[in-house]
């Protein structure tokens, strides 16, 4: 059996151009330079967790609905922690995190004694990053959310109709030294992703956008 | 376009929204006769003023909720205690 090549998982997004592996994942290698620019996640580790929205699972998880944290230490370091409604929370990690996320998760799930449960939706969703300082003009083509800083600031999170997909939205900004770029997270179903990539390129499409991750992007 | 404001996610297009319909008490199936039935399947009040309803927020937090509105105006009020709050 030693001929049969490891086994490659594919997000769920496809641009024409070169391909690269990220961890037994097969993403696009384009590159983007330009101020606008979107960029396939899909290889980042999803776990989407229900319980009660004021029990001891929201305590450990630290954040409830339409907020975002980032634990420093734990079993959950270095993953982001998204309310992503009532009672129901996305954990995003670095791809090949996947199995101590859910060990993590599992644990506070079983501590906690109550009614909850952790699901490990990594293949099953779609996730994009839109970053640039048109991401929120872009976004209101497509959106009908207020995204000034006044309603969705950055770290805050919420659910709506993006171009017609029932999507996450998460507005997580990049920060490089002192300079913060506006930036949005969009998580939605996979059999979705596709069509909504090629609508906020479509929509993006004025504001010069570009697919591919930029130098300084962790994926 | 009109805006719903659904109790955990704000005002809302209500095109993110499933209209349940009229919040009103189910007969017991067990007891209720056939006439009762229809008339809680099909009988509605349709009333030209307020009235309390239950909405499902599909796009958003996918929750059903109960409210009042007035359809005369879509002007709309919290419904302490009418059907909805599922979780
Ligand atoms: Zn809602």
């Amino acid at each position: 059996m030693s001929d049969i090549a490891a086994p490659i998982a594919r997000t769920a997004l496809s641009f024409p151009g070169p391909l690269r592996t990220v961890d037994g994942w097969e993403t696009t290698a384009r590159h983007a330079t330009g101020g606008l620019r979107l960029t396939d996640l899909g290889p980042l580790v999803k776990l989407t967790v229900r319980g009660p929205a004021d029990g001891s699972v929201r305590t450990a998880l630290g954040t409830s609905f339409g907020r975002t944290a980032r634990p420093r230490g734990g079993p959950l370091a270095g993953a982001l922690v998204v309310g992503s409604g009532p009672g129901e929370w996305l954990v995003l990690g670095a791809p090949g995190t996947g199995g101590e996320l859910l060990a993590g998760v599992g644990a506070i799930v079983a501590d906690s004694g109550e009614f909850a449960s952790v699901v490990d939706v990594t293949h099953g969703r779609a996730l994009v990053r839109l970053t640039g300082e048109a991401a929120p003009l872009l976004l209101s083509k497509v959106c009908a959310i207020d995204l000034t800083d006044r309603v969705v600031p950055n770290g805050s999170a919420f659910r709506s109709s993006v171009a017609r997909v029932v999507t996450d939205v998460v507005r997580d900004d990049r920060a490089d030294g002192a300079a913060r770029t506006r930036s949005y997270l969009l998580h939605c179903e996979r059999s979705s992703g596709q069509y909504l990539a090629d609508s906020l390129v479509d929509a993006g499409i004025e504001y010069g956008i570009e697919v591919g991750a930029a130098a300084a992007d962790p994926i | 376009m009109m805006l719903l404001t659904c109790p955990n996610c704000g005002a809302r297009n209500v095109s993110e929204f499933r209209y349940v319909g009229e919040a009103k008490s189910r007969p017991d199936p067990e007891t209720a006769t056939p006439e009762q039935w229809r008339r809680y399947l099909y009988f509605h009040r349709n009333p030209a003023g307020w009235i309390s309803e239950t909405w499902y927020h599909g796009s958003g937090c996918r929750r059903y909720f109960g409210i009042e509105r007035n359809t005369v105006d879509n002007a709309q009020r919290s419904a302490a205690g009418t059907a909805g709050a599922t979780s």
